[in-house]
């Protein structure tokens, strides 16, 4: 027939293409199984004499994504608000944390940009005022005269600005962690997304990529201080309490219907501890500290905050928190931080975090320390006490260390916090999924099994229905799955579940197309055509019906694609290389063949 | 082999029959869906899920009452596939490590010579969920939009358009309504997740697939048969491509099964959305499609 040759040349050389990106895969395969098949002993040296080469192979090989190899998937959000209270510094009032918390409102709801929410807010509260007020920007050329829209341009700026730092200290942090070929990327206008193959310890990695790592150094509140609003509250509660309470038995059981007393004891350790709670308290205890009028009763000079680690731990694993009063006012931060390291205190044998400060840094801690001797000085971080050691003598040399962690793993972590950089601003994690990697490959197998099952059952199915015809659609249909997985390959796409899912569905719907063209053949030949002729007219005829259908079902990938995230993005991709795949296979493909065995006028071939 | 070699349903006398199956199915789902709600999954609701998988089978019940009072208020705890492995889902405001270790805690108490493993964690917070609504929600409106406009333009005849869009209309809701209807009582998950989002605009575009061939045929015979009454002409292209419709729904059938038996726990709420999509799918191809062109044809007609 004419015209085949170029047929056969672009399947041949789509084959060609196939095979040659799958191939890497096939050899990663084939060379793990050979290394898992290999003695321990010589197990070790052949990874280590190959490693690069398998580490190639690993790199080219068709991906595998979180949901097949197991994994980690965070999803985290710059806290653009925060970022924004703390741009205006000094300048923050009222007024300007009412719109802020206002626009934060609306940005959620509308699903809107935060910024441009709380430029709106701001104009439509006060259409004269101008943020110019608030902000200030020497380098940016930010002054009293700029306009509304110059001030909204920087705040985004600032923003973008704010994610691309966030996701370069995630990134230092993951890979002084140790995380092979992890992928971090900026989503959206204020989103991090962090994917972590095979990681095992989920705890870990959530505090490193959440640390902002803000380390600061306080002065400890007044004793008396802590004792007097101690006693305030306490006689708050329980005044409330009787007054609440109609019942007499309950009255009479004396401070067990005070609420804070329930979760919280007074008996404190020493003069600057404001008392303690067991670590599943101390979410009660917060909330009734935070009430309006309870604050009230806090001297302005004085803030309560949590101890980072329990000071004691009871025989059945309750955990005792102390709660602890320090001043508002940050004497010094974690910038001055130019060396940390990780040691043991000599006397307890306990894992602690070294400091060197630089130069400035050491100057102001000499002032600081010699100015408070026989005080206690906090050292706090992301809002933990982690210890407050009493200033023995003046600190001249820089140095200072952090005590109160848990383990080594903790100290480890810090240092590697401390040494990547605080983060502009928080990060909260909005999303987290995490796939076992047990789980993993159960589905891999699932896949498997359903792809090969699905396919013979199809193929069967064909060659009863169609018989010859039937046979070479499938033949088509082998390749068609050779070709997506070569399309997957290609384009350096991600496997999920839900993709395999998707070329398990194409197997059942690849084959639509030559159902239309047999079934058109089939009609045709009912007409008296001969069968040259109706083989002509099924695949001419048939053809408007298989692109209509195939566009539509690609326009409905595209879409998946475009709003889908995660695995969902994995069906789109193989939904669409397999709309494409299919077409080619089972258009070119069956024709070429079908061609072939009908060269001669009496040849037979039968569409069942 | 041959089956409906040359079919002659009357179609449009059983269109009169689909019209109020049709009718009663979209009524009854439409009330299920707004009186019960829609029962959404961690994706659009946001939540903490955890699977955990056990050495041991494990009671449902009494781990969910166990839960209740350390993580404050009832969990919702299901079977995960085998009797070991139980997904817990709370609303619990907590930091993740901290529900995490209440659970694991909980279960050690409960079950202490049967150790417990996390194999999968999903957790979603509520601005996440909202976006991720939001976005399954402009795919499905723009889905629809660009598939009229498409119609429209290969067909250049709007009853055709509306006739499809009517159609997807009809599947996606009584899908919905089925999942609604029985998510709470299915052995596994019939929660509206990411995934069955994927379904529906899979039903979406498969269904389509069906009903524009038929359109196809239709548009191909107006041309051949030129004096033939609409009605009729509609019928002869329904029976002209019923046996593709047939066999192209059973082969895609026959899949959607293959992955919902062995498909995994994972991914068995989105196979049983296909193998439902593609039931009534093909049934909307073959009743309610055509049958809306036809009445709108007559108005348009009649105007």
């Amino acid at each position: 027939m004419k015209g085949n040759g170029t047929k056969i040349g672009f399947i041949v050389a789509f084959l060609a293409i196939s095979i040659y990106y799958l191939w890497p895969t096939v050899a990663n395969m084939l060379e793990q199984n050979y290394v898992e098949d290999l003695p321990e002993a010589e197990r070790a040296e052949y990874v280590e004499e190959n490693a690069q080469r398998l580490q190639n192979l690993r790199e080219e090989s068709l991906s595998l994504g979180l949901d097949l190899q197991g994994g980690m998937h965070v999803t985290l959000e710059v806290g653009t608000p925060q970022l924004v209270r703390e741009l205006a510094g000094e300048y923050l009032d009222s007024t300007l944390v009412d719109v802020i918390d206002t626009a934060e409102q609306e940005a959620i709801e509308n699903g809107t940009d935060f910024i441009t929410e709380m430029v709106q807010e701001f104009e439509e509260r006060n259409p004269d005022a101008r943020l110019s007020r608030y902000f200030r920007s020497d380098t940016e050329n930010i002054t009293r005269r700029s306009t509304n829209e110059e001030i909204e341009a920087y705040l985004q700026q600032q923003r973008d600005s704010a994610v691309e730092r966030a996701m370069e200290i995630i990134r230092t942090r993951v890979d002084r962690y140790g995380v092979t070929e992890p992928a971090i990327f900026v989503q959206g206008n204020n989103r991090v997304v962090v994917e972590l193959p095979g990681v095992a310890n989920k705890e870990r990695i959530r505090n490193l990529l959440k640390g902002t790592a803000r380390l600061e150094f306080r002065l400890a509140a007044e004793p008396n201080q802590i004792n007097t609003a101690r006693q305030r509250i306490m006689n708050y509660y329980s005044n409330q309490a009787s007054s609440d309470t109609t019942d007499t038995l309950q009255q009479q059981q004396g401070n067990g219907q005070n609420p804070l007393a329930e979760v919280m004891s007074t008996q404190t350790r020493n003069a600057y501890s404001f008392g303690y709670a067991t670590g599943r308290d101390t979410a009660r205890v917060n909330e009734l500290l935070q009430r309006p009028e309870v604050q009230e009763l806090i001297p302005r000079n004085m803030v309560l905050m949590w101890g980072a680690s329990p000071f004691q731990t009871t025989p059945e694993g309750q955990e005792f928190f102390e709660m602890i009063g320090v001043r508002p006012d940050v004497e010094m931060t974690g910038e001055v931080i130019e060396e940390a390291s990780v040691n043991f205190d000599q006397t307890t044998n306990q894992p602690r975090v070294s400091m060197n400060m630089n130069s400035d840094g050491a100057r102001r801690w000499s002032r600081i320390t010699g100015a408070n001797i026989g005080k206690p000085i906090a050292i706090v971080l992301d809002g933990y006490v982690y210890s407050y050691p009493n200033v023995e003598t003046k600190i001249s040399n820089g140095r200072s260390s952090i005590s109160g962690l848990e383990n080594v793993a903790e100290a480890e972590d810090l240092v590697n916090i401390l040494l990547s950089g605080a983060l502009p601003a928080p990060l909260d994690i909005i999303e987290e999924r995490t796939v076992g990697a047990t789980l993993g490959e159960a589905s891999i197998q699932a896949g498997f099994y359903s792809t090969l099952i699905g396919l013979v059952i199809v193929a069967i199915f064909m060659i009863v229905y169609y018989h010859a015809g039937g046979a070479i659609a499938d033949l088509a249909l082998i390749l068609n799955i050779i070709f997506i997985l070569g399309i997957l390959a290609a384009f350096k796409a991600t496997l999920t579940l839900p993709g395999i899912a998707g070329i398990v569905l194409t197997i059942g719907m690849a084959v639509d197309a030559n159902v239309l063209i047999f079934d058109r053949i089939r009609e045709e030949q009912r007409t008296g055509k001969t069968l040259r002729a109706a083989i002509e007219g099924g695949y001419s005829n048939a053809m408007s019906a298989i692109v209509d259908a195939n566009v539509t079902t690609f326009f409905v990938g595209i879409i998946l694609y475009s709003f889908g995230v995660g695995p969902i993005k994995g069906f789109a991709v193989t939904l669409m290389a397999g709309i494409v795949a299919s077409l080619f296979s089972a258009i070119v493909i069956t024709r070429v063949v079908v061609d072939y065995l009908t060269r001669d006028k009496s040849a037979e071939l039968s569409f069942g | 082999m041959r089956w409906f070699e040359t079919p002659d349903f009357n179609f449009l006398k059983a269109h009169k029959i689909g019209q109020i199956v049709s009718g009663i199915l979209l009524v009854a789902s439409i009330i299920v869906i707004f009186t019960k709600g829609l029962q959404y999954g961690i994706d659009f609701r946001g939540g903490k899920e955890f699977v955990l998988e056990f050495q041991q089978p494990v009671e449902v019940t009494e781990v969910r009452s166990e839960l209740a009072g350390p993580l404050d208020g009832a969990p919702e705890v299901k079977r995960f596939g085998s009797p070991q492995d139980i997904l817990i889902r709370t609303d619990n405001p907590g930091d993740i490590t901290a529900v995490q270790s209440t659970i694991m805690g909980t279960m050690q108490q409960l079950y202490p010579d049967n150790d417990a493993t996390v194999i999968k964690t999903d957790i979603v917070g509520p601005r996440f969920a909202e976006d991720l609504k939001r976005g399954a929600l402009n795919a499905i409106i723009f889905a629809l939009i660009v598939i009229f406009i498409y119609i429209l333009i290969r067909f250049k005849d709007w009853t055709f358009s509306a006739g499809a869009v009517g159609a997807l209309f009809h599947d996606v809701f009584i899908v919905l309504g089925i999942f609604t209807l029985f998510s709470e009582i299915a052995p596994f998950s019939m929660q509206i997740d990411q995934a069955i989002i994927a379904a529906f605009l899979t039903i979406v575009g498969y269904s389509l697939n069906d009903t524009v061939v038929v359109f196809d045929r239709i548009r191909e015979n107006s041309m051949l048969y030129k004096t033939m009454d609409y009605d009729k002409m509609i019928n002869k292209s329904l029976n002209d491509t019923l046996s593709r419709t047939v066999i192209t729904s059973i082969t895609t059938l026959f899949v959607v099964t293959v992955l919902f038996i062995f498909g995994g726990e994972v991914l068995k709420g989105f196979s049983f959305a296909l193998m439902l999509g593609v039931i009534i799918g093909t049934y909307s191809s073959l009743f309610v499609a055509s049958s809306m062109v036809v009445e709108l044809h007559k108005r348009k007609q009649n105007t």
